[in-house]
Order: C-alpha cells, then sequence, then structure tokens
C-alpha cells in the first residue's frame, strides 16, 4: 500500500490490506491485534504503530516522499483458504473485481509478455 | 506464451461451468497489449502493473495459475501452470548474430533446456476432474491444505512486495531511473521471486534480460546460480 503520509485513515488500510479496525484492535480472518488506547483517536491511524503491531515492513522513498506498506509476516501468503479482495484493470483501463465471478468456478493464470 | 492454450481450454470448459481470467504481470500494459487483443478470448483478461498478485498470492514465476471454487474458495493455491507442450530439445540460436550475443544466447538455451518440464496432458486432466467434480475431485484440496501449500512469507519477502510496490509507483509516476533501486532491493530481498527480476531486466535489456549497470543480476547468471532445476517448482499434483 503506497501512502504519502505515516497516518491512515482506518477505511483506506482496510480496503487496500483486508485489516479491519474494531474495539479490540485490528482483524483479518479470526485473527486480531490490538492496538494502543489512544491509536485511532483522532480517527487516522498511526502507520508505523500499524506496521509494528502487524509485523509489516514499512519502506521510504525519501526524494519523493512516498511510503510503501508491505503485507504483514511470519507465515504464509495465504491465512484462509478465501481468495482475497482483487481488483486488476484490462488494457482498456477497466476495473475487474475477480469477486464477481462467485457462482463460477474460476481458474486465473497469470503469464507474462517478457 | 499460453493464451490460446488458455482460450481453448476456456471454450471447451466454460459450458461446464468454468470461467478462465488471464493476468499479465507486466509493469507496461503496452507489452501484454498485442498479445491479448491478438488472443482472441471470450474470458477476462487482465493486466496486472503493479504484481499485485505476486504479494496477495505469493506468485513468483509464470506460468503460474491457481483454481477458486463457486464460493471463492481457492482448492489449489498457486502452482506451475504447465499446459504448453513444447520441445525444448530442439530449440536453437538464430543465424547471423554477433559472436558475443550467439554465445549468450547459447548459453541460455542450454539453461532453458534444463528447466523442468510437467506434464501437461496430466495438468489438464486433472482440470477437467475438478470442473467435473467440484469438490469430490481428488484434486480439490482442503482449505487447511491450501494454506499449508501456499508460499511462506518471511520478513524479507514481505519486505520484497513493499519494495516492488515503491518501485512500481515511482515507474508508473514517471520516476523510471529512480525506481530501480526499489526493484534492485526487492530482487536482492526475495531472488526467487522471478516476475520481480525479469520484468525488470526487460525493460533496460529487452529480449534477453542480459546483464546491465542498472541491475546486479541478469536470467542466466541468476538461472545459474539458482539452478535450472530449480526454475519452476512442482505443480504438486
Amino acid at each position: 500500500m503506497i501512502l504519502d503520509r505515516l497516518d491512515v485513515a482506518p477505511a483506506d488500510l482496510e480496503r487496500q490490506t483486508g485489516w479491519e479496525l474494531k474495539p479490540e484492535g485490528l482483524c483479518k480472518d479470526d485473527r486480531c491485534f490490538p492496538l494502543p488506547a489512544d491509536a485511532g483517536a483522532d480517527g487516522r491511524l498511526d502507520v508505523t504503530v500499524v506496521a509494528d503491531r502487524l509485523g509489516m515492513p514499512l519502506v521510504h522513498d525519501e526524494r519523493y516522499g512516498v511510503w510503501a506498506l508491505g503485507p504483514e509476516s511470519g507465515d504464509h501468503v495465504l491465512t484462509s483458504a478465501e481468495l482475497p479482495p482483487i481488483v486488476l484493470r484490462d488494457v482498456d483501463g477497466r476495473p475487474f473485481d475477480l469477486a464477481s465471478l462467485r457462482g463460477e468456478k474460476v481458474l486465473i493464470a497469470a503469464w507474462a509478455s517478457w | 506464451m499460453a493464451l490460446p492454450v488458455w482460450r481453448q481450454l476456456r471454450t471447451e470448459l466454460h459450458p461446464r461451468g468454468l470461467e478462465i481470467v488471464t493476468v499479465a504481470l507486466d509493469l507496461e500494459v503496452d507489452a501484454a497489449r498485442s498479445w491479448i487483443e491478438r488472443s482472441g478470448a471470450e474470458h477476462p483478461q487482465l493486466v496486472d502493473t503493479a504484481h499485485v498478485l505476486d504479494e496477495v498470492l505469493g506468485i513468483v514465476n509464470v506460468p503460474t495459475a491457481l483454481w477458486v471454487d463457486e464460493d471463492g474458495t481457492i482448492v489449489r493455491p498457486p502452482h506451475t501452470a504447465a499446459v504448453e507442450r513444447y520441445d525444448f530439445s530442439k530449440l536453437k540460436a538464430p543465424e547471423g548474430l554477433p559472436d558475443d550475443l550467439d554465445a549468450h544466447i547459447r548459453d541460455m538455451l542450454e539453461q532453458v533446456k534444463r528447466i523442468p518440464r510437467f506434464d501437461a496432458d496430466h495438468y489438464v486432466e486433472a482440470l477437467r476432474d475438478w470442473v467435473e467434480r467440484g469438490s469430490n475431485s481428488e484434486y480439490a484440496l482442503t482449505p487447511d491444505e491450501v494454506v499449508r501449500r501456499s508460499a511462506p512469507r518471511s520478513r524479507a519477502v514481505a519486505e520484497a512486495a513493499a519494495e516492488f510496490d515503491l518501485g512500481q509507483y515511482l515507474h508508473h509516476a514517471g520516476h523510471v531511473d529512480d525506481a530501480r533501486a526499489h526493484f534492485r532491493a526487492a530482487h536482492r530481498l526475495q531472488p526467487e521471486n522471478w516476475t520481480y527480476k525479469r520484468n525488470a531486466w526487460e525493460l533496460v535489456s529487452p529480449g534477453i534480460q542480459g546483464p546491465t549497470e542498472f541491475y546486479d543480476g541478469d536470467w542466466l547468471a541468476d538461472i545459474k546460480a539458482a539452478g535450472p532445476e530449480n526454475y519452476y517448482a512442482s505443480p504438486g499434483f
């Protein structure tokens, strides 16, 4: 997730990483990590606290003033068999939500021109 | 390029309830465009210009596929999807190349010939079986098995994803030169990820992904270091 400041609205965090702010902390699937009591006091979350609590890398490009918050680590990429939310675009830039294919079996095939 | 094979399989299996989605892991949409437009496919054809699938699904090379059932539950996590039938033993370098390029390409082809090949017919049979029998198919894994077989994500792998994300962001913002430091970091952190490496190399050395001043590795040096036998993981059937 790309950031141009080190705090984030909980809704943006959830949309991009799947981690949802609940009274018990940040939660995804059946896992919750508690946050310090004042972490979301002003309606935004301190990204350094989130990165620390969830074991996410936070890398920085000083020149352009942007950060990338990486995924949580220490386990497998999949922590549940549910397909994570994935929205990609076609060659004309139209977004396509893979969740729109519920009701059919789907084979997702990654390839590349290179 | 496997697109014609996916198109063919989709024609056969769509009436039986299978949709196919092909995703090009290409930083540049235009690099994938002509392949996509020429494929004639009727299924969704998408381009992942940020390599999101690497981060959220653990994809590290292509071709890779995963199977998802009607409820959105993954029943086969990302695996090498061998659907093309190639005879690599007869590969030859083109005639008339300058000597140094000729030697480099010959060396590349020797490595390509040592990359493991998997049984395309068996893969397609397994796919047909799953489409027909759903969760009763021996090829549909339980949720626990899907999680267990998905790629491990160490701190370094997670950091590689973040570095590649910064790189792709800067690349798409027009800061192509400054993106490379982040691509280099991703390569160092997750050397087994060929999509991070090959896509970056291709942009500076199209076609052969050879050595350049921009990156520490190149296709030939890296596959020799990793061993061509490790280039593709077994699909696990």
